[in-house]
């Protein structure tokens, strides 16, 4: 049996933050924007490219890679690092594993990254190499024209619909209050308001899901820098310590034993991820979800404890989520909705703007500890999330 | 349909699998031993991890559990398809198979519609498989 209460809580923690512009066409390479992103990480945190031992990404074959990044940016000898094959649902599950690299020693600077031209180079939703290999599971979803992540997770919030009497309105007020909240967020994408008609009225994409229920496509990038926590203290900014982590699968087209995909495949990780970090919901001040659609946000909202199934849309139209008013702010930066599709890495940079104190005029109120989440569990059968606290 | 873009990669598990679609049949592995029906095709039972797993016909009939219309033109090879539903339906035989295809009957999905099984070959050794209303 796995004892989640063993995660080393604090003993790493996250230094710096940086970030590139985030736009349709960034107009540079992949490499270009890897390199930019980690070296306003490492001013932030103080550090230069020699404290680097460790580069930590994931994408599915979109970016570049450590090895080359390391050599290319002069980083002799890596002490760690990962390229995680995969997207969101990996996401948060990088700087998990940066964190026990860390805490155990194995190296004491690792960034994790996330580089891509997501709108003017390669798009998500099978627009990559036909003739490539495909995945284990592709073979089934090729034959039923089943391809995009936005259609297997708008089969499940049909799902969520059909069980909860879910509506669009309530997958609107997801989009419409992301929106809210990047309208004045200088990184976001998007600075004009949507209102409940405009979501009506957008385009059908993978009905139930319209326009607005889809998230951005992004060119840009984000990193992090993991240091040990001690290291930290000496460093210019709050210290956001890596209280919990945690893995859990999902769900996939296998689908062995999981016969109502309304049900939150996020449970089992929140669960370990609560026992990672010693405490419970009541404790989150502020939560970055994982949304790449609208429902997402709905099935994490009751996977992570925060509602019983289908309380979800009651709780949106009372505004329980806003920045402004809301009791449990979530996705204060507009996430991948109307920030930006950094692949849940941007998620992590606003979390820790938030904690420090530094989030200008989208700063919450209470805001020493974070939930951060990857994509909740659907599609590729894994799933990830952190919990990050102010020193 | 010759000149797709993308068709199922053909693998050493399921070559069977889409030969029997080819050929007009929609075939699972169904397991000697413990009973369990495997989808999609794998090289032991996800109910007791057994080796001895025959290819046999299911019913071929199923209820709807959710479906999503799709707009959106995902890839070339859907261009002429859109609008088109697909289907995630379970099967007669057991709850946890939960098998998506285009429903291409003409008619608005509804939740438990009764569906079956047909197939259509695209290639040498290669069908899709497609949901078909039952008409009461």
């Amino acid at each position: 049996m796995s004892n989640p209460s063993r995660f080393p809580r604090g003993e790493a923690a996250i230094a710096g933050i940086g970030c590139t512009a985030y736009s349709k066409d960034s107009g540079v390479s992949v490499f270009n924007l890897a390199a930019q992103a980690i070296k306003a990480a490492l001013t932030d945190a103080g550090l230069t490219m020699a404290d680097v031992d460790g580069l930590v990404t994931f994408g599915p074959n979109d970016s570049i890679p450590p090895n080359m990044l390391a050599q290319g940016l002069g980083i002799k000898s890596m002490s760690f690092y990962l390229d995680h094959f995969l997207g969101g649902s990996v996401s948060i599950s990088t700087v998990g594993q940066a964190a026990l690299a860390v805490s155990a020693g194995v190296a004491d600077c690792v960034v994790v990254y996330r580089a891509l031209n997501g709108r003017s180079e390669l798009r998500m939703n099978g627009s990559g190499a036909p003739r490539m290999r495909q995945p284990w599971d592709m073979p089934y979803k090729i034959n039923a024209g089943y391809i995009a992540p936005s259609q297997e997770i708008a089969m499940a919030a049909r799902a969520h619909m059909l069980r909860y009497g879910t509506t669009s309105e309530d997958f609107g007020r997801v989009a419409i209050m992301s929106r809210n909240h990047a309208l004045d967020n200088p990184r976001a994408m998007m600075h004009e308001p949507l209102t409940m008609d405009d979501y009506l009225e957008s385009r059908w994409i993978a009905d139930p899901f319209r326009k607005y229920d889809c998230c951005l496509e992004t060119d840009g990038a984000a990193a992090v820098v993991i240091v040990p926590a001690e290291r930290a203290k000496d460093l210019p900014h709050r210290p956001v310590l890596l209280q919990g982590a945690a893995w859990g699968g999902g769900i996939t087209i296998v689908n062995n034993d999981f016969d109502d995909i309304a049900d939150s495949p996020a449970r089992p990780v929140a669960e370990r991820l609560y026992a990672s970090a010693g405490i419970g919901p009541g404790d989150i001040d502020l939560v970055e979800f994982y949304d790449c659609f609208t429902y997402s946000v709905i099935s994490q909202v009751e996977g992570y404890g925060f509602a019983e199934a289908g309380e979800v849309p009651a709780m949106l139209a009372e505004g329980r989520f806003d920045r402004e008013g809301g009791a449990l702010p979530i996705n204060t930066h507009g996430g991948l909705l109307s920030e930006a599709y950094i692949h849940g890495i941007n998620h992590v940079y606003e979390a820790v703007e938030q904690i420090r104190g530094e989030a200008g005029v989208r700063q919450v109120e209470r805001h020493d500890t974070a939930l951060v989440t990857g994509q909740v569990g659907y599609v590729s059968g894994y799933s990830s999330a952190i919990i990050l606290q102010g020193a | 349909m010759a000149d797709r873009l993308m068709t199922p990669m053909v693998d050493r598990d399921s070559a069977p699998y889409w030969k029997a679609l080819a050929d007009g049949r929609f075939e699972l592995q169904h397991c000697r031993r413990c009973g369990h029906w495997n989808w999609p095709p794998r090289p032991v039972c996800s109910g007791c991890l057994g080796t001895d797993l025959a290819w046999e016909q299911p019913s071929g009939t199923g209820s709807v559990y959710s479906w999503v219309v799709t707009h959106q033109v995902y890839g070339p090879d859907w261009a002429q398809e859109v609008p088109y539903t697909i289907a995630l339906v379970r099967l007669d035989e057991q709850r946890d198979l939960l098998v998506p295809a285009i429903l291409r009957s003409g008619v608005d999905a509804e939740p438990g519609m009764r569906v079956r099984a047909v197939a259509e070959r695209i290639a040498d050794g290669i069908g899709l498989l497609y949901w078909e209303a039952v008409r009461a």
